[in-house]
């Protein structure tokens, strides 16, 4: 079996002869990681992961799940999909949609009826929506039950389109308690959010896609990690001030007190020995970090501005 | 087939029944069958009497006025109901999860595509086997080419299905769709008239054309012609209607499989 649970090569979905949803895009992820697929709205996400799935055909490249080419039917067995606008048989239950998809999953009835009731109370939905038909679910509880859905048959690789849309903070946090459990389980996660911060505090990789070419990628330390590094006081005399201030990058004062940018270590490191000369007490020092946010309206904004 | 694919089948089914039992029509559908058969129940108490010389062929007339009834009637009807019911598989937001699953895209469509057209043969088997039934213990005659012409009927029917998913997945428009299949059945009669209408016509390309039309498209009047000669107990005469039919949906499907699975979604 493939290392990587989702490898494309050139992969490309060209709509109406023109329009590039999806350009060139050749994406490793590696089996057992957590990646985050970010993007602007329309940027090729959503066309993306179609194709992954085979409910939409290349123009050109080729897609592979665990070595298998996509469009294989076998290669979705070990997959687990939650669809962003997905639309459940509202005629259905909670219970006979999982069953449904269960059984289109290969599972059989006694497999079926042991995992429905595991996989409920993994994402938190109550005993009494159960035998609810999906038309009353509220849209948080149809996420639940989507995902429950996913996970049904103990997929190896996870495929999340906005998993935490429409759901609460308890529980997004769920969600984000039960994604982690599955990768302690080894289970590769592959998630399509807006929800940044949600993508910074649970995937290790990334890639950024604009205008459906992969614009950035990369484990989500490395491009959050800062150059710089951060000093902090809390007052200190207008000489030395002037001084440190003369071999800093940047300086903010606020009610906290002053900070300073170092380009280097060297320089964080020699600033803090003046302070310390000059009988000041150090508040804080840090290598400075960027959010996911940030780094993701620069690659967005410099491409946009190469393009131009 | 291996356990999975049946499983597999077995679940497109149930959903498609479950769709079905979800939407008005299929019990108006039943409803109206119930009192078809209520009604007959009294219509055959009322008929048996010493004045009927020969019961049996006052039921065979009574069975085939049912069966042009449901086969035109009620075939309008199961159309109708049916093009929703292929086409709420292919919403967005629906189909992606199906094909997300390990099942290939001419099983899934074939899958639905069987389910509706149990769905079909549910009610007809309800409505002919019940008549046929009450016929049968209230005047002891058993015909059986009154069940045999319920065939003909799921036959027609799963010709025009076809026909149905074929548009939608061209066209996606159940509208559309179903326009195409009550125009089958309305240029059925009149291209049955073929010998009568190409006395009339001019050039000899003009007929090639009304007689290629005759043999490709459907010839869902002559086999309710045949489904007459099943019940009355006449030997039926000629079977082409059916094979040239069959050919033509056979044909239709295949074309409905292929585009289900070059389509994107």
């Amino acid at each position: 079996m493939s290392d990587c649970a989702i490898e494309t090569s050139g992969l490309t979905k060209v709509y109406n002869g023109t329009l590039r949803a999806v350009d060139d895009v050749s994406l490793q992820v590696p089996a057992g990681s957590t990646f985050g697929l970010l993007g602007a709205n329309g940027a090729g996400k959503t066309t993306f992961v179609k194709m992954l799935l085979s409910s939409c055909h290349p123009t050109a490249g080729s897609a592979r799940l665990f070595g298998r080419e996509a469009k294989d039917p076998e290669s979705r067995r070990s997959v687990g999909y939650l669809p962003e606008n997905h639309r459940f048989p509202t005629y259905l239950t909670g219970w006979e949609m999982l069953d449904f998809y269960g059984a289109l999953s290969g599972l059989d009835g006694v497999a079926r009826k042991r995992r429905i009731p595991e996989v409920l109370e993994l994402v938190g939905l109550e005993e009494r929506a159960y035998h609810l038909r999906l038309n009353q679910y509220s849209k948080g509880m149809l996420q639940r039950v989507g995902l429950a859905q996913a996970l049904l048959h103990a997929p190896k690789l996870l495929i999340l389109d906005e998993p935490s849309d429409g759901v609460d903070p308890v529980g997004r946090r769920q969600i984000r308690d039960v994604l982690q459990a599955l990768e302690r389980e080894g289970v590769t996660v592959f998630l399509n959010s807006h929800l940044l911060a949600e993508v910074e505090l649970f995937c290790h990789d990334v890639a950024i896609i604009q205008k459906g070419r992969v614009a950035l990628s990369g484990r989500v330390r490395d491009l959050t990690s800062g150059s710089g590094y951060k000093v902090e006081v809390s007052e200190l005399p207008e000489a030395l001030r002037t001084e440190v201030r003369s071999r800093a990058k940047g300086e903010t004062t606020g009610a906290e007190g002053i900070q300073w940018m170092f380009a280097t270590r060297e320089d964080a490191n020699a600033a803090v020995d003046l302070l310390r000369a000059g009988g000041c007490e150090i508040e804080g020092f840090s290598r400075s970090r960027s959010t996911l946010e940030d780094v993701f309206i620069r690659t967005v904004q410099s491409k946009s501005e190469a393009t131009q | 087939m291996n356990p999975r694919a049946l499983i597999a089948t077995g679940a497109l089914v149930v959903d498609t029944f479950r769709e079905a039992f979800a939407r008005r029509i299929f019990w108006g559908f039943l409803g109206a069958s119930t009192l078809l058969l209520a009604l007959l129940s009294m219509v055959t108490t009322i008929q048996v009497g010493p004045a009927t010389n020969d019961p049996a062929m006052m039921v065979r007339q009574t069975q085939g006025l049912i069966a042009t009834l449901f086969y035109f009637a009620g075939m309008a009807l199961a159309v109708f109901a049916s093009s929703g019911l292929v086409s709420a598989m292919f919403e967005p937001g629906r189909i992606g999860l199906l094909l997300s699953k390990p099942i290939s895209r001419t099983h899934l469509l074939l899958g639905r595509y069987l389910g509706n057209l149990l769905v079909v043969a549910v009610n007809i088997l309800y409505l002919v086997g019940g008549a046929w039934l009450l016929f049968g213990l209230k005047m002891g005659v058993w015909n059986m080419g009154f069940l045999l012409s319920s065939l003909c009927t799921l036959f027609v029917f799963a010709v025009l299905l076809a026909v149905i998913v074929l548009v939608e997945l061209v066209w996606e428009s159940s509208a559309i769709a179903t326009t195409t299949a009550f125009g089958l059945l309305f240029v059925s009669p009149i291209l049955a008239q073929r010998a009568a209408i190409e006395r009339m016509l001019g050039s000899e390309l003009s007929r090639t054309v009304l007689k290629v039309l005759y043999f490709t498209l459907p010839r869902t009047s002559e086999i309710s012609t045949i489904t007459q000669q099943l019940i009355m107990g006449q030997p039926v005469v000629a079977w082409g209607p059916m094979v040239t039919t069959g050919l033509f949906g056979a044909a239709v499907l295949a074309a409905g499989v292929w585009e289900f699975r070059r389509k994107s979604f």
